[in-house]
């Protein structure tokens, strides 16, 4: 690792008045699973970089009376793996949190990293996109909440600018009809990373579908909804046929690239599979 | 970029040391503390050989920064038993013959103590899942499953 | 030999499990590795590595990182005069000169205070290339036109093939023409193949492709150098073979070998990468220009980019047998790509293709490609799985399409001793037919059809077997045995020890001396002071230097009992050791103890000569070691995924010297097999550029992946191995490969011929066929 100044804020003020004076090439730590690797190979090489691991309310999970979910941007994704707030209303999110690396790397890795980061396969932005997430950002300019499919804005491109930080990510109370289900395929069990990834969140009223969203990781620069899936299920009864024709008109939404990780038609070929998968799960989890 | 002073507990003994702020803790233990038991293998979170626990969690020690450790608890293999006072995964590992090369070893076994200390009689998936993030590549893993299902004292089951 | 080779007492030795001496340093992280040392003055290495894989060097200014401070030295080829252009070896390739032949060859080193600093002075080196056209596939790069890899007039390396002393009677000659990249080419051929496939009935075609895999050792390659005001240099360094180390290091830095001391450290895992010299000569050159010591250790980056893998293979094969499964001809074309230097074990492939199951009639080519990409190295039994790959598919494919058993089909033309190898020589005893039939009478593959059957959600079940093995290696070794002052014994070889081998030639000398194990201490030495011996490599440790202890300690033993037999009047072949004493056989109180006979040996104005047992033979016989592996599987037919439910590894080991360490190594090897099998595939794209230079997209198994790994030991005795023992670590590595495509066609009815067998192949192809 190349050499750089390395601060250490003590709290949210202190961390955005560190920003503000800080060059504009430096970079916040958190869990540091994704920055680490980068400052190691010279990918990035900044002159300063602060450390988000002294502020405590960055690492805070409310979850208010039917207020829905607060998740501090440090929260590690082992917390959410085995949190119980976030296992009781908002299970994809556990378990795109299990997923994450190997148990090491799951006590560093944080949900704001993951989603700042902004890996197309980033396993938690599906399930955030999936239950209507939103990011709460401050700067000097005070706070800020942008919805999170408008928070990526191109591979390893998001909107924060260079002396905002992410704080928190609000997530509404999905409620008790609703149920969701991420699912990634690896080639490997532990220690990998999405090939693709798909999260599903089925909200039902009168045996109907009263709400659906499908979200992609991994098949395009940013993750996406499936909206036309979206649309299919809703107002419907959700079948087995519909889920199928659900799962065929995700694929349309993936616009996948052929990588080392996986080719363009595998990849198109597990969203249709994933998706059909999410679905039943998530159908079986929002009736129970 | 001057050195920064990492005040933290090690193998329950406090300590005071000078690093550079991009140490990692691996960095710290091994080249300013002499503390050689946990390994660099990939030094990007892939491979577990740098194991160890921060506040009883298992962590991949080359992706924290030393600072990062400061105020917390940090145990690595020399913390965790001694030759002569070997820690039960420890001893069972040497009966069960598990260490060849050995320079994963380490690591394996406080991924296995942190799940023990969580978990104490985990099924063979918890286990296999508990040290999944430990690559070896010399023994095929068999060995270390029955060492530490021997060592959590619970029988040894087979995968149906 | 005289030997005395009964004792008439069981003592603790050979046969038993007993664990390693250095066990608990290994599970207290005690032992110390390369990048454990950290002496006074240490200084750390870095190498600037060419971004692109065939270029000219048009200039190099190392001015702004000369001026960093912290900086002790930078280096490029301009300053090592002994480098010369016609790099025979990689080792040989310190620094480019004017060429750089594949990404990741190092182009400029410096030594500094800190890692970080040597990182930034690396960022300051301004090179300028001239990017020139790369060969990236080897059956391009074959073909005449193709940019060129050597420099004109390199000789072809053969020497990796002769350090595993694995295949005698194979010519193979070097260099054709036009095709500028085809560094060796050998032929192997009997008979008439195109009359006897005219007559076959059943002809079958295949192209079995296997990518580079990388050797995966846990430690990455590391060294510490420093240089003595006399001119003395000593290697810390984490090696294969020390002395092999010291032979190549003192070849490319022009230094007489006993100016050069290596210290084998602790090796953190080799399987065949750790043979060559790699990073030793530069950092040497490091530390005679600094005068400081100085540690070099390879990130895993570096590793995976610019290490020693194994080559790709390249297997087309063609078979043809008469319906009533009559073999009748076989064709093979194996190409091996070697990256950017020769160095492939090119005979294998071709004495496994067509001798292991007879073929009357065959004709296989071998070719040794280059490309530009990081050169090939050993990977435990080089070229076997891949080779192994192809041949036992295409054995499972014809009995599937003749109907016969497919292990009934193999016996039926599997070898026996006596047969004629396809290089002509005699197959030497072996156990190939045991174990196959171990294996078969497994009940998971007597129940393979209800395995089938029980599939169950969507998901299909298949059972599949192979058989593999090795040749065995052989190499000249030499071992002393010592009988200390208070009676114990000490014996010295300069074997590196990684996978617990020194436990096991402790047993021997137990055993062979007639003592108990814990009389036993074992040393590996430096190669100042060991005896001269081989590699750690191609399964012959305790095949070699086991015959060496063993004959040393009963050299050791013979001198002991003359002593002995002095002092008590008596005839040596009266005598026995019995615990600590050497008595008269019938009466027990006539008798004088080991300590005695060891302090006498020691002893001011003594007259009795100390006793110290040597051997250091030489060999010429082989023992083949054969290994059969069976996989209980179920797929997920939609995407691809395998779960490993059963595998059972069946291997003939000769005589099971310790057990334990040996089920380790079967254990140990069949997973680095499953890997090659199902995940590891080292991916370049059309630049020649590795697309995965990480451990998390170069795929290792994890426990998560695998059940636990059966193990039955098969002893069919080597008759020249010590006690019987043959080598272990080769064949468990070999079969699986071919195991899981065989059982991946049962669950699914899928052929699948290229290597890794991953979730996306399997899914595809099952896809594409329904």
């Amino acid at each position: 690792m190349r050499r750089f100044e390395l601060v250490l804020p003590g709290s949210l003020d202190e961390c955005v008045k560190a920003l503000a004076q800080a060059p504009a090439d430096s970079k916040l730590l958190a869990g540091g699973t994704d920055l680490l690797p980068q400052l190691k190979n010279g990918l990035l090489k900044p002159a300063c970089v602060i450390d988000l691991s002294g502020i405590p309310r960055l690492r805070s999970i409310e979850a208010g009376n039917g207020q829905g979910l607060r998740v501090g941007s440090a929260v590690t994704a082992r917390t959410l793996e085995l949190d119980r707030a976030v296992r009781a209303n908002y299970l994809s999110l556990a378990e795109s949190g299990a997923l994450v690396g190997s148990v090491q790397v799951r006590n560093l890795a944080t949900l704001g990293g993951n989603i700042c980061n902004a890996a197309p396969s980033a396993d938690m932005a599906p399930p955030l996109l999936a239950l209507d997430a939103e990011a709460v950002i401050t700067g000097p300019k005070g706070e800020r909440r942008v919805p999170i499919a408008a928070f990526f804005t191109g591979v390893r491109r998001t909107v924060l600018a260079p002396d905002e930080l992410l704080v928190e990510l609000a997530i509404p109370n999905p409620g008790s009809h609703s149920g969701g289900s991420y699912l990634r395929h690896t080639p490997r069990r532990e220690l990998d990373i999405a090939v693709v990834g798909v999260a599903s969140q089925l909200t039902l009223a009168n045996g109907r579908c009263a709400k659906a969203r499908i979200a992609l990781a991994a098949v395009a620069p940013v993750p996406v909804r499936a909206t036309a899936a979206e649309q299919a299920l809703e107002g419907q009864a959700v079948t087995p046929d519909l889920i199928k024709r659900a799962a065929d008109l995700a694929v349309e939404a993936a616009r996948p690239i052929s990588d080392q990780r996986g080719s363009a038609d595998f990849r198109r070929h597990l969203v249709r599979v994933l998706t059909r998968r999410t679905l039943t799960t998530a159908l079986a989890r929002a009736g129970a | 970029m001057a050195k920064q002073v990492l005040n933290f507990t090690v193998n329950d003994e406090p300590a005071e040391v000078l690093v550079q702020p991009w140490d990692t803790l691996l960095d710290a233990l091994r080249e300013r503390m002499g503390l050689t038991g946990p390994k660099e293998g990939c030094g990007t979170g892939d491979c577990g050989a740098c194991t160890v626990h921060v506040d009883e969690k298992p962590v991949a020690s080359c992706l924290l920064l030393a600072m990062q450790a400061r105020g917390h608890s940090v145990r690595t293999i020399e913390g965790l038993g001694k030759p002569g006072a070997l820690h039960p995964l420890q001893d069972a590992f040497v009966r069960h013959g598990v260490p060849q090369c050995g320079f994963c070893i380490p690591g394996v076994i406080m991924a296995a103590a942190a799940l023990l200390a969580e978990n104490p009689h985990p099924t063979e998936e918890e286990i296999r899942y508990g040290i999944a993030g430990n690559l070896c590549r010399c023994t095929g893993y068999t060995k270390m499953l029955a060492a530490i299902t021997e060592a959590a004292g619970a029988p040894v089951g087979r995968r149906s | 030999m005289s030997t005395v080779m009964k004792t008439t007492r069981d003592v603790k030795g050979i046969g038993l499990s007993i664990p390693r001496p250095d066990g608990p340093d290994k599970v207290t992280g005690q032992v110390q590795y390369v990048a454990d040392l950290n002496p006074r003055g240490l200084l750390h290495a870095k190498l600037l590595r060419s971004p692109h894989a065939h270029a000219k060097i048009v200039r190099i200014d190392v001015s702004r990182a000369r001026a960093l401070p912290g900086v002790r030295a930078v280096l490029t080829a301009a300053d090592i005069p002994v480098l010369k252009k016609k790099a025979p070896t990689r080792a040989h390739a310190v620094l480019a000169i004017d060429r750089v032949v594949f990404a990741g060859q190092p182009v400029a080193a410096v030594a500094a205070d800190e890692p970080a600093i040597a990182e930034e002075a690396l960022d300051l080196i301004d090179v300028q290339y001239e990017v020139l056209p790369v060969a990236a596939d080897p059956l391009e790069s074959m073909k005449p036109g193709a940019p060129p890899v050597a420099e004109l007039g390199t000789e072809a390396d053969t020497s990796e093939a002769q350090a595993h002393g694995s295949v005698a009677g194979v010519t193979t000659e070097v260099k054709s023409s036009k095709a500028v990249n085809i560094s060796q080419q050998a032929r192997l051929q009997r008979g008439d193949v195109a009359k006897a496939f005219a007559e076959s009935d059943v002809v079958i075609e295949n192209t079995y492709r296997v990518p580079m895999v990388h050797q995966g050792y846990l430690e990455p390659h590391a060294v510490l150098a420093q240089w003595d005001t006399a001119g003395n240099l000593t290697l810390w360094a984490s090696t294969q073979g020390s002395f092999n180390t010291r032979s190549e290091v003192a070849d490319v830095l022009e230094l007489p070998e006993n100016r050069i001391k290596v210290i084998p450290m602790e090796c953190g895992g080799g399987f065949g990468g750790k043979i060559r010299a790699l990073c030793e000569p530069i950092t040497a050159v490091l530390a005679r220009a600094t005068n400081r010591p100085v540690r070099y250790v390879m990130t895993r980056r570096e590793e995976l980019e610019a290490g020693m893998p194994a080559p790709q293979v390249i297997i087309k094969l063609k078979t043809g047998v008469k319906r009533d499964g009559t073999l009748m001809a076989l064709e093979a074309e194996a190409i091996l790509e070697s990256g950017a230097f020769s160095g492939a074990v090119l005979a294998v492939a071709g004495v496994f293709l067509a001798s292991l199951y007879l073929w009357p009639h065959f004709d296989v080519k071998g070719f040794e490609v280059l490309t530009h990409k990081p050169s090939i190295a050993a990977y435990r039994a080089p070229v076997a799985p891949q080779t192994i790959f192809a041949i036992d598919s295409q054995m499972e494919q014809i009995a599937r399409k003749l109907g016969v058993d497919p292990v009934e089909f193999r016996l039926r033309h599997l070898q026996r001793e006596g047969d004629k190898m396809a290089n002509n020589q005699p197959w030497l005893s072996n156990g190939g037919v045991e174990v196959l039939t171990r294996l078969a009478e497994h009940p998971f593959w007597k129940k393979r059809a209800e395995w089938k059957a029980s599939a169950k959600d969507g998901k299909l079940r298949g059972t599949g077997l192979s058989l593999g093995g090795w040749l065995g290696g052989l190499q000249p070794t030499g071992a002393t045995v010592r009988l200390n002052p208070d009676g114990t014994l000490q014996v010295l070889t300069g074997q590196v020890d990684i996978a617990g081998t020194n436990i096991a030639l402790a047993q021997i000398a137990a055993t062979a001396y007639g003592v108990d194990i814990d009389k036993v201490k074992i040393t590996t030495g430096d190669t100042d002071v060991a005896p001269l011996t081989g590699l750690s490599a191609g399964s012959k440790t305790t095949y070699t230097v086991g015959v060496a202890v063993m004959q040393a300690a009963q050299n050791a033993r013979n001198q002991t009992l003359e002593i002995a037999a002095k002092e008590l009047e008596a005839s040596v072949h009266d005598l026995e050791i019995d615990g600590d004493r050497v008595v008269v056989r019938g009466v027990p109180d006539k008798g004088v103890t080991l300590a005695s006979i060891g302090k006498k040996g020691n002893l001011y104005m003594s007259k009795v000569e100390p006793v110290l047992g040597a051997s250091h033979p030489a060999f010429s016989v082989q023992a083949p070691a054969f290994c059969g592996q069976l996989a209980r599987i179920e797929v997920d037919p939609d995407t691809g995924e395998v779960t490993l439910h059963n595998f059972v590894v069946v291997q003939d080991v000769g005589k099971a010297i310790n057990p334990a360490q040996i089920e380790g190594q079967m254990q140990g090897g069949a997973v680095q097999s499953l890997g090659m099998a199902l995940t590891e595939a080292l991916m370049y794209d059309d630049k020649a550029r590795l697309t995965n230079p990480s451990l998390l997209d170069y795929r290792k198994l994890t426990a998560a992946d695998l059940p636990n790994i059966e193990t039955i030991i098969v002893e069919k005795p080597a008759p020249h191995g010590p006690f019987g023992a043959r080598g272990v670590g080769e064949p468990p590595i070999v079969p699986a490969p071919a195991a899981i495509a065989n059982a991946i066609e049962d669950a699914t009815g899928v052929r699948l011929t290229h290597l890794p067998l991953s979730p996306e192949r399997i899914a595809l192809a099952i896809a594409s066929a329904s």
